[in-house]
């Protein structure tokens, strides 16, 4: 299996982040004030003590930026600097460049900052009481839904919470600006998407694209927090850089980084479904509601994408999608693994897991039964045809890899026979859409240089931050050219080689890049090929070689229907080359028939769909609210695989992240809005010893995907929903402390906390008498 | 007078001279005096606060004609805590261009997604490597607990492990071993306390108990640290300027152990690895909270000393000490004082030490048969997390009957504190689950813990009193004796 392209570099130390480069001597260092009040006036402002201290270098407020005061993505609603008033804790007020960090840390204690404090809305139960949305409520319905719930049986009825999830990139954002001549700089940027990047510089300077460039050649860690996260950085530092035509580095310590950034969203859903006897769902309605913080930022998307998944991988023939995204004062919420689809997952998988325990079923059952079908009953409620439908295929074979009738009825005899552990277990699947759902951003670029050595340097828009782009790029490259890794590299990203280019988010950086850099290969190919054919013509006799029988393969490129007929590689490049045959070339893909009508809620936003499903295992100790996996078994839908070892740490990353998220990845707030786990020593990320005892990870094999770079698919953000088999897992054994006979309270992260004032709840309710 | 500070780094020996090189001061973190080479880049920061492990790195510490390696988080250790050990950074493991083996375990284990994490890894993989043939899985997780990484879940890194530390540690470190001792030697020949007075420093590193209590008495206000581990925070977290410090780490008597018929004398130096060692055999119940406290790379730099010296409520091994009847053994230049662990917290972080003293030991007392300990520590995460609720039990039954009984929490209130209407109402009584049941509502009742970052005061209630229930459940009266399950 080829390594991870840098995984050498990674483990000798030498691979160089944003934070390791050598710069010259007269680097400042920046950094960032920002407001520590949720909601308030800013009423004076006084850093004339600061800007003498020995060693500062310049301190700017907005009235010093030259071109707009924005750094919004989509909605221009968001302040670069804030202005006469802060509307969330973090936002930029001023920024310090200084020869050292202590020294902008001294100047910072001698700025003083006069508040008024204003009233702030800080829940999304608050927000939702003063119904203050961010933008006009979105739906998506099908069927009849009053008509469903006549129809149905039984009904049940619920509200959810899901909590925040703070990234918690290894690497906190980062960014170093060079400047240039004249109006140019250069910004070495820790972002996943170098062209907004690039856009918000040259915006809040005043200065074209043009003069701009963003580089990233690796990425520390992002999961959707670099998407727009970094763009405020890199303004903020170019800030500092024009100011002082010095090089200036930020570099955000650790717990600036989790107060001033955003989070994924907090959600409260309310839900009401109706199912049969059988405990197939005939009706479901669904109101999610999103904390978007104080700016737009990507929260309608992350909204939409939300409620393209509240149906997960169930056919619900009467159902009712709406969506609302609250402004409050927090920190602007914004992307993250899932980008609002594991929100609205929790939803439907906890309406399900309820049914199961009201019908007294096993919910695998449930799930099963109301899984999309093959022929029928196989649209989704926006529309889409659900196509090369994997669930049947991945429950059959997890249901028996996993064993889990066997040990279902083993569970059930431990907990009859265990007063204060239980055990649990869920299977849960994933079925999660592949594409931006904003149809337009579904393009990429690439160039391609081949040198006259035969090596080969590939440009494209994606990053890498450690999902393995550039290694999946490097093979296709090598796969597509037939010549050997060694001889090709993937450059760093960068917005002078290739323009405009989406941010690499939504899983689809192998998916859209690898095909940009195919087609940039295929016209390299094409004019290489024709002029093989013409080489081949004045050297051998006989019937002339056609072009599309040239193939490029094990360093050789030859004529299939007459393989004497070849050349070596390095020889054709080289006499290409004196031939005056163009070695360098763009290529350009954009994803086909996809669109999304958003005022109808109808459409086929996505190319095709990933899929997963996940058995999980865990032990609670019912006195303190402790738990552990026992045992997680996943079997996923990579497609034809570009690489197993990447795509496999793709699931287990994504995975654990995941689980992290449903367990003890719990963020509080005080009364005002202060973030109370803002450093790792109180918001707690998995370890080592918090992954599943046993854990069994498998890819789906033999079932290619049509219509995408090498029959592969996006692996990036589905298996993080995997996590609710460890989450409903966790929910079986607190409800077999009632021998299952109660519903449990329940919300997501089930910390030991709430797990074990769930579990309280029920020992209260067994004694009182019936 | 000795100012400067030795240490190895590349083979060689580096001196550092804080009157003459100004770049760094006395308290600069070994991470920070690093990360401004050109060449030892790839030890990274993720927290400051010795939370993620990014920035671990392996130190040789003399041991005999030997060295052993022990993984620590270099944010937390200042420059002259390295004085006299050889410093390992990611940098120094390959070998004439070839991999060491951990590294080529972890290239081919598909160990690392964005690298960010590696470099501290491959360290603790590293001393993992150096100290253990063939670990179980167990001990693959405690050595790498203090390292988080957020992107490959962990597995692939397991296997690392568990394929790399195959056989018996030998690398070039082996090879190179006598060539560091004696340069090791060379440096630690010189026993003059170490001085580096700066314009707005001084610190002290002595290197034996008398010099040290001299200078606690010359300098009364002078910060005493150990493993630092507690004291570093309030520089790389707070941006506090750390006045005055001496520096007991290198203190050869403070790292004692001794065993009579009486107890076990415990120097305040020992790391609570070492001490975690000690007591695997010996002393369970405080090997059980060891083993959940911080992660390897903190056990390694704190001590048992600076745990009691924190005087914190969430103290982990304060609850046991409690419940043993430990004592601490207070010495200042003059005079001893033994003081129950008990009496020696005064408050919240507040001790009964004098501005002359420092703790030197901790004794704790040999048991009889009958009594039985246990230790619970509740936490939001298991492992690398301060208690949320901790708890230390010590009970001893004649006849069903309670003889005497202890109870002791931590996190439920300002100190470490026992739970003393339901010891009182357990006294005398029969040891049965009903009585323990209304001893839980006494408990529940008892404390008005905080509501805090970590828990609501009503988990840390309800938390509490169900940990009798798991020490009542975890003893079994069989014939008439306890016994522990
Ligand atoms: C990441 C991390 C995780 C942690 N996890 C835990 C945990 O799980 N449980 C827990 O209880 N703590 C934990 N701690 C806190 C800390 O590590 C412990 O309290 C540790 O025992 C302190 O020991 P030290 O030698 O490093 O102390 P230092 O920082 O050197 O000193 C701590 C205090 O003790 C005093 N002191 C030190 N030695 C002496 C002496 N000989 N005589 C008198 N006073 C002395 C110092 O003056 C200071 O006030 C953690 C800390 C970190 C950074
Ligand atoms: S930087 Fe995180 S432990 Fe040192
Ligand atoms: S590989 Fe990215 S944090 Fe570990």
């Amino acid at each position: 299996m080829q390594e991870h392209e840098s995984a050498i570099l990674h483990c000798t130390g030498e691979a160089v982040f944003i934070n390791d480069m050598p710069v010259s001597e007269n680097l400042l260092i920046g950094h960032v004030i920002y407001s520590k009040h949720a909601h308030a006036k800013i009423l004076e402002i006084d850093f004339s003590d600061a800007v003498k201290l020995k060693g500062v270098h310049s301190i700017l407020s907005y009235k010093e930026i030259p071109g707009i005061n924005q750094m919004g993505p989509i909605i221009h609603d968001e302040l670069c600097m804030v202005e006469n008033e802060v509307t969330s804790i973090g936002q930029a007020i001023l920024l310090i460049a200084a020869d050292s960090k202590e020294i902008a840390i001294e100047a910072e204690k001698l700025i003083e900052i006069k508040y008024e404090p204003l009233e702030a809305i800080l829940s999304i139960e608050s927000a939702i009481e003063k119904y203050n949305l961010l933008a006009p409520k979105r739906k998506i319905e099908r069927g009849n839904l009053q008509k469903g719930f006549e129809d149905s049986a039984h009904i049940i009825e619920g509200t959810l919470k899901t909590g925040a999830q703070e990234h918690w990139y290894l690497e906190t954002q980062i960014c170093l600006c060079i400047p240039g001549e004249g109006n140019e700089i250069k910004a070495y940027s820790s972002t996943q998407h170098p062209s907004e990047t690039q856009a918000i510089i040259a915006e809040v300077l005043g200065i074209s694209s043009k003069d701009v460039e963003v580089e990233v050649k690796r990425i520390g860690g992002a999961f959707g927090g670099k998407e727009t996260e970094a763009n405020h950085i890199a303004a903020w530092c170019a800030l500092l850089c024009n100011a002082t035509k010095r090089p200036v580095k930020i570099h955000l310590f650790r717990d600036d980084d989790q107060i001033i950034t955003g989070k994924r969203h907090r959600f409260l859903s309310k839900y009401k479904v109706g199912f049969n006897d059988e405990g197939i769902i005939n009706a479901y309605s669904v109101e999610l509601n999103s904390d978007a913080g104080s700016a737009t930022d990507l929260s309608m998307a992350i909204l939409e994408r939300a409620m393209l998944h509240a149906d997960n991988s169930y056919f619900i023939p009467n159902i009712k999608i709406i969506g609302r995204a609250y402004k409050t004062n927090m920190p602007s919420n914004v992307a993250m693994r899932g980008f609002g689809g594991p929100q609205a997952i929790a939803v439907i998988e906890t309406a399900i897991d309820k049914i199961a325990r009201y019908l007294k079923m096993d919910s695998a059952e449930i799930r099963y039964k109301n899984f999309y079908k093959i022929e029928n009953n196989n649209i989704s409620p926006y529309g889409q045809c659900i196509e090369n439908n994997r669930l049947f295929i991945l429950f059959d074979k997890l249901i028996k890899s996993s064993d889990y009738i066997k040990r279902r009825e083993e569970i059930n005899e431990f907990n009859k026979s265990n007063e204060f552990y239980k055990k649990g277990m869920a299977i849960t699947p994933v079925k999660f859409g592949i594409s931006f759902t904003t149809s337009f951003l579904n393009q990429a670029g690439a160039l391609v240089n081949i040198y006259k050595d035969g090596t080969v340097l590939v440009n494209h828009g994606g990053t890498e931050m450690g999902q393995g782009l550039n290694t999946k790029i490097l093979k296709i490259t090598s796969k597509e050219l037939g010549i050997k890794l060694v001889k090709i590299k993937v450059n760093a990203t960068n917005t002078s080689k290739i323009p405009n280019t989406s941010a690499t988010a939504a899983s689809s950086g192998s998916d859209l890049n690898g095909m940009a850099v195919k087609n940039a290969i295929e016209t390299i190919k094409s004019r290489l090929s024709e002029f093989v054919v013409d080489e081949f013509r004045k050297k051998y006799e006989g019937i002339c070689s056609k072009k599309h029988n040239i193939k490029f393969e094990n360093n050789f490129v030859y004529d299939i229907k007459i393989p004497e007929r070849k050349i070596s590689f390095n020889e054709l490049i080289s006499n290409a080359y004196l031939n005056q045959i163009s070695l360098s070339s763009t290529g350009y893909y954009k994803t086909p028939n996809i669109g999304f009508d958003r005022e109808k809620g109808q459409g086929k936003p996505f190319h095709y769909f990933a899929y997963g499903m996940a058995v999980s295992e865990v032990i609670v100790d019912t006195l303190t609210g402790y738990n552990k996996i026992l045992r997680t078994d996943i079997l996923h839908d990579a497609g034809d695989t570009l690489n197993k070892g990447i795509d496999k740490g793709q699931v287990i990353g994504g995975f654990i992240q995941g689980t992290g998220w449903v367990t003890t990845e719990d963020i509080k707030w005080d009364s005002d809005g202060h973030l109370l786990n803002h450093s790792p020593d109180t918001y707690k990320i998995p370890t080592i010893q918090d992954i599943p005892e046993d854990f069994r990870i498998e890819l789906l094999e033999g079932y290619p995907n049509e219509n995408t770079i090498r029959k592969s698919k996006a692996v990036g953000e589905p298996p993080l929903m995997l996590a609710f088999s460890v989450w409903l897992a966790i929910k079986d054994a607190i409800s077999a402390v009632g021998n299952h006979e109660f519903e449990p309270d329940f919300s997501l992260p089930a910390t030991n906390e709430v797990i074990l004032l769930s579990i309280e709840k029920i020992r209260k309710l067994q004694k009182e008498p019936a | 007078m000795n100012n400067s500070v030795k240490f190895v780094l590349d083979d060689k020996i580096i001196e550092l001279d804080f009157s003459r090189d100004l770049k760094y001061k006395p308290t600069t973190t070994v991470l920070n005096y690093l990360r401004d080479l050109s060449d030892h880049k790839g030890v990274k920061e993720g927290c400051a606060e010795g939370d993620c492990g990014a920035c671990t790195v392996a130190l040789g510490e003399l041991d005999g004609n030997k060295i052993s390696y022990k993984a620590v988080d270099s944010c937390l250790v200042f420059l002259p805590m390295i004085h006299g050990k050889q410093i390992i950074t990611v940098e120094n493991l390959k070998n004439k261009g070839e991999l060491h083996p951990v590294q080529s375990a972890m290239v081919e284990c598909f160990g690392s997604q964005c690298g960010y994490c590696t470099p501290g890894f491959i360290m603790s993989l590293f001393a993992l490597y150096k100290n253990h043939n063939n670990p179980s899985k167990g001990i693959v997780e405690d050595a790498l607990s203090g390292n988080l990484c957020r992107c490959t879940g962990y597995q692939f890194i397991l296997y690392s492990a568990l394929m790399a530390c195959q056989n018996d540690g030998a690398d070039h470190f082996s090879e190179k071993e006598t060539q560091i001792v004696k340069l090791l030697k060379e440096i630690n020949k010189d026993k003059k306390t170490i001085s580096l007075i700066t314009n707005n420093q001084c610190y002290f590193k002595p290197f034996n108990l008398d010099d040290a209590l001299l200078l606690r008495k010359n300098y009364p206000d002078a910060i005493l640290i150990n493993g630092a581990s507690d004291i570093a925070l309030r520089q790389t977290k707070n941006n506090e300027l750390l006045k005055d410090i001496i520096d007991l780490s290198a203190i050869d008597e403070l790292k004692r152990f001794e065993e009579n018929d009486d107890g076990y004398y415990f120097g305040s130096g020992l790391s609570l690895e070492a001490l975690k060692n000690y007591s695997e055999k010996k002393l369970k119940p405080l090997y059980d909270i060891l083993k959940v406290f911080g992660s390897l790379q903190i056990r390694n730099l704190a001590t048992i000393g600076g745990n009691i010296g924190s005087a914190s409520p969430i103290g982990d091994t304060l609850p046991v000490l409690i419940a043993y009847g430990a004592k601490v053994i207070l010495q200042s230049a003059e005079s001893r004082r033994d003081v129950s662990i008990e009496e020696y917290i005064k408050g919240y972080r507040k001790t009964d030490l004098r501005k002359d003293e420092i703790i030197t030991s901790v004794f704790i007392p040999k048991l009889n048969e009958k009594s039985k300990i246990k230790t619970y520590k509740v936490s939001k995460r298991k492992d690398l997390d301060i208690s949320t609720v901790s708890s230390a039990f010590r009970v001893s039954v004649e006849n069903e009957i309670v003889k005497d009984i202890c109870m002791a929490y931590g996190g439920m209130a300002e100190i470490t504190k026992r739970a003393k209407t339901a010891e009182t109402y357990l006294l005398k009584k029969k040891w049965s689950r009903t009585n323990i049941e209304v001893a839980m509502e006494l408990i529940y009742n008892e404390f008005e813990p905080l509501s805090d970052a970590r828990a609501e005061s009503e988990f840390r209630r309800v938390a509490a009193k169900n940990l009798l229930m798991k020490f009542f459940n975890d003893l079994q009266i069989n014939n008439g004796i306890l016994k522990l399950v």
